[in-house]
């Protein structure tokens, strides 16, 4: 039961009219069960995992609460996150630990004889990971106090909306908010429902539009550089559709049910800086990164440069949660390295803006800090992409050459298009935009619309509703769901 | 030494500025070497002088000398002595 499908739609009301039918005792139990049908339709062989990794995370929980001295409490935290990781570790990276092993034996020589094992990666095992690692941490930390009631728990765990793909929540978020009695409230469906509707019309109108066309560069054995340049650019914005359109989808899903899920996006692609990207990219991975992974890795750090190594460890983490691959690595790697050389060079920059003059005239500087921003992370995307390493590379090369930029090349890859793709492609894309310079201008989109009179906003949902079911396609899952 | 001059030290040798820029209006920002990278360094010479923990919550309440004074009285720092 994929989000994008009528069956959500069906099972998303039907729980929502339970939900206020019943009385909020009974509610846990419902939204487990909608947790547990919803992740059962996807993965049922999965259930087992989920099952095993909610009590261990609910038990280790209350046994770090209930020491007495900090080293037994640090001790058992160190337990918890280790099982957790290992249960990680063993259907996401076993695999990739044992070939890069077989390669590295393989050149150098030794004997390594360990087979292939055929494992499939468990849905959604990322996510519901390192949100109960935040828990145990937090609860190591003194921020969050083990959940007692194994119900409420085992929702935090397993809340349909974002149960697949994300935000990725903190307990003390999202924990008090399932307790709280909600009630049938106006604003939150109407919020709930525009999110919901915009979510499928990036999804089925730009996401799984571009999808095919940008496999076809990436598929293709022999890609000219221009069609490997527009691949990669076009994939940004597929990417950041798909994503953001999941998040959509989770959010407005939850806050029908009146709860409010953390924003994972921050129009990205306006960025100035990689810095800057970070911030508004995956906001919710970006966070848990920097709690988790960074400031432990910084803490008590007094040079810059010990800082800086904190900085692309973090990054290489980023990169092999996203996949157990080494293109996915160096992909990490490269934006550690964006943003240690950004900040290294901080000053240079600014004495060399000051000099071409370009900071004389600040609208200008700050397109060119987006222009540069998005084509460093389109580079990096080259290697996101790409199904291997040796194939990362001859893209990147492609990517950096001059005469890949040449009009007449992307004149002729352009034709990767038909003309109804591209028009579609270019109503859409404006229409997104839209709404990205209504949320620059006006704060937020979704106060502009909700200051709407009843007829513009039927007619905006509605000019969404009928571009979807009219042009829109949904063949794809989403690429994140992947992860 | 008292606890205001070990505060204006642990800004000088975290963030490596002169001491004549340490002044009590001082925000996070304002100078190139108090930015994200320069407040973790501060922050780990603010712990080592002080003998104090700072979590990443309290580290994002820190956004200036002021907050910082504020941040550490909370923490038991007296500054009168």
């Amino acid at each position: 039961m994929s989000f994008i499908s009528i069956e959500f739609l069906l099972f998303l009301t039907m729980i929502v009219a339970i939900y206020y039918a019943i009385p909020h005792r009974f509610r846990w139990l419902l939204l487990l069960f909608a947790g547990y049908v919803f992740y059962a339709a996807l993965s049922v062989q999965f259930i087992p995992l989920l099952l095993t990794s909610t009590a261990f995370t609910y038990v280790i929980g209350i046994l770090i609460e209930r020491q007495e001295r900090k080293q037994q409490k640090k001790r058992l935290m160190w337990v918890g996150v280790s099982v957790l990781v290992l249960f990680l570790g063993w259907f996401k990276y076993f695999n990739f630990v044992n070939d890069s092993l077989r390669a590295f034996a393989d050149w150098s020589g030794f004997n390594y004889d360990v087979p292939y094992k055929e494992i499939i990666l468990p849905l959604a095992i990322s996510f519901y990971t390192f949100q109960a690692i935040s828990y145990v941490v937090d609860i190591y930390r003194g921020k969050q106090k083990a959940e007692r009631h194994y119900g409420y728990f085992s929702v935090y765990f397993a809340f349909f909306p974002q149960l697949v793909a994300g935000p990725i929540e903190r307990a003390k978020k999202l924990l008090p908010q399932l307790k709280t009695e909600q009630h049938l409230d106006y604003d939150n469906v109407r919020y709930g429902i525009q999110r919901i509707i915009w979510g499928f019309f990036k999804k089925t109108l730009i996401a799984d539009r571009l999808a095919p066309i940008v496999s076809s560069v990436f598929n293709s054995p022999d890609p000219t550089g221009s069609e490997i340049v527009l691949a990669t650019m076009l994939f940004s914005i597929q990417l950041f559709a798909d994503f953001s359109a999941c998040s959509d989808i989770a959010i407005g899903s939850a806050r029908l049910f009146g709860i409010k899920l953390t924003e994972n996006f921050k129009q990205p692609h306006f960025a100035v800086s990689i810095a800057d990207f970070w911030n508004r990219w995956h906001i919710t991975l970006s966070t848990w990164l920097r709690d988790y992974i960074f400031m432990p890795l910084a803490k008590g750090k007094k040079k810059r440069q010990q800082i800086y190594v904190a900085i692309i460890m973090t990054f290489l983490v980023s990169g092999i949660w996203h996949g157990a691959a080494w293109n996915f690595v160096l992909w990490g790697l490269i934006h550690g390295i964006y943003r240690v050389f950004g900040d290294h060079t901080r000053q240079q920059r600014e004495k060399m803006a000051a000099w071409v003059g370009i900071n004389r005239i600040p609208t200008l500087h700050h397109w060119w800090k987006i222009a540069v921003t998005f084509q460093l992370v389109c580079f990096s995307r080259v290697f996101f992409q790409s199904h291997s390493m040796g194939e990362a590379f001859s893209h990147a090369k492609l990517y950096v050459t001059p005469a890949s930029w040449a009009p007449s090349g992307m004149m002729q890859a352009i034709q990767m298009f038909s003309l109804l793709d591209l028009i579609i492609f270019l109503v859409v894309f404006l229409t997104v935009h839209l709404f990205q310079h209504v949320e620059r201008t006006k704060g937020s989109a979704w106060d502009w619309m909700a200051r709407q009179s009843p007829v513009t906003s039927v007619a905006i949902n509605l000019f969404l509703i009928v571009s979807a079911f009219l042009f829109g396609v949904s063949s794809q899952g989403f690429v994140y769901g992947g992860f | 030494m008292t606890n205001i001059e070990k505060y204006k030290l642990a800004f000088m040798n975290g963030l490596e500025l002169d001491e004549s820029v340490v002044y009590e209006n001082l925000e996070l920002g304002m100078t190139k070497e108090w930015d994200s990278i320069g407040h973790m360094t501060l922050i780990a010479e603010l712990e080592d002088a002080f003998d104090v923990y700072i979590d990443s919550d309290e580290m994002t309440e820190f956004t200036s000398y002021q907050t910082g004074m504020e941040l550490l009285t909370r923490l038991g720092v007296d500054f009168r002595s």
